[in-house]
């Protein structure tokens, strides 16, 4: 089931701000049959420097997100302006009902954080009709993740270290392979637990919070 | 002895940590309890912030499922999820392997247990 995550989710590679052209158009023009899938590269470990981009993933046509406006180029192009540092953005499949693109942008300072999340802000109220929903920057009070949820976009902006403590990127497209979630204690059932056993005896839950401890 | 769930997580029920913290996953001797609910009544629900006494310390949780059934169309687990969370709202383990319910998204600012997550109901 998830293999199929691994060939429809495309990562594309984090462009670093140094490798940033001109602002692209908001709409790329139709592109006739399949568009180019971009190479997977998990990012690793520190790797961010991926620098100038031979081949750029043509994106598919951005497809409705949020607004007919505020779609994936614009917000990308809006980090670059802001400088953010190792832009990822990850194309979830729609297995995952949680959103289309997940971003996760670096930045330099907290304060540099605080300011991208604002402005992104800033401009999808200016660009939104009243019938959207309103948005909240969710992590004001920390110091190094912030989060934004558009709906159909996510954005998260994290310092380096949070970004490399919690190697999002690695779990969001490696899915079940991901080395993280290999190396978690799976938690085995204990040997007396039934089914559908109502929690009258006491044998049954002690036991389950034992091997849980 | 042990009641069936009448209210879903309130003080002192013992809750279960899903996340891969070491706090949660380290055996101690007696299970993570709950002992205050950040709520105006002092019953739990999912999405609710708990404070839990883990190992002799006090951390802030988050409740991602419990058993009491909640409204029509959403999942009931078999026990009592917590994930444990900073006073700022960060997470402190990096993954979930248990299922989390989509009502998180709409409930409140829970964008980054989600995303640390790895498989939603």
């Amino acid at each position: 089931m998830w293999r199929a995550v691994l060939v429809g989710c495309r990562l594309l590679r984090p462009v670093s701000a140094a490798a940033a052209g001109p602002l692209r158009p908001q709409r790329l023009p139709p592109v006739a049959g399949a568009p180019r899938r971009g190479c997977a590269a998990a990012r690793g470990a520190g790797g961010g420097g991926a620098g100038a981009l031979g081949a750029v993933a043509e994106r598919r046509q951005a497809a409705d997100t949020v607004l007919p406006k505020f779609n994936i180029d614009f917000v990308v192009a809006l980090l670059r302006q802001e400088n953010a540092k190792d832009i990822c953005v990850i194309q979830l499949p729609p297995e995952i009902k949680y959103c289309d693109y997940f971003i996760i942008v670096s930045g330099s300072s907290t304060r540099h954080l605080h300011a991208m999340a604002h402005y992104m802000l800033k401009m999808y109220k200016h660009h939104k009709e009243e019938s959207d929903p309103h948005t909240q920057i969710e992590g004001k009070e920390t110091d190094d993740w912030l989060c934004i949820d558009f709906g159909s976009i996510v954005i998260h902006f994290m310092l380096l270290e949070t970004r490399e403590a919690y190697e999002l990127e690695k779990l969001w497209t490696l899915g079940s392979y991901d080395d993280q979630l290999a190396q978690m204690t799976p938690q085995s059932l204990p040997e007396d637990f039934i089914f559908g056993l109502t929690p009258n005896s006491s044998d049954h839950l002690e036991t389950r919070t034992e091997c849980n401890c | 002895s042990i009641t069936g769930a009448c209210r879903a997580i309130q003080k002192l029920t013992r809750v279960r940590v899903v996340d891969n913290s070491a706090l949660g996953n380290t055996p101690y001797h007696r299970p993570p309890k709950c002992i205050h609910v950040y709520n105006k009544t002092g019953v739990g629900k999912v999405g609710d912030r708990i404070l839990l006494a883990i190992k002799g310390e006090k951390k802030k949780a988050l409740i991602v499922g419990h058993k009491m059934p909640g409204p029509t169309m959403t999942p009931r687990f078999d026990s009592n999820n917590v994930v444990l969370i900073e006073d700022n709202g960060n997470p402190i383990g990096t993954r979930i392997k248990t299922p989390i319910p989509y009502i998180l998204r709409q409930k409140g600012e829970f964008s980054k247990v989600l995303a640390i997550a790895r498989n939603f109901v």
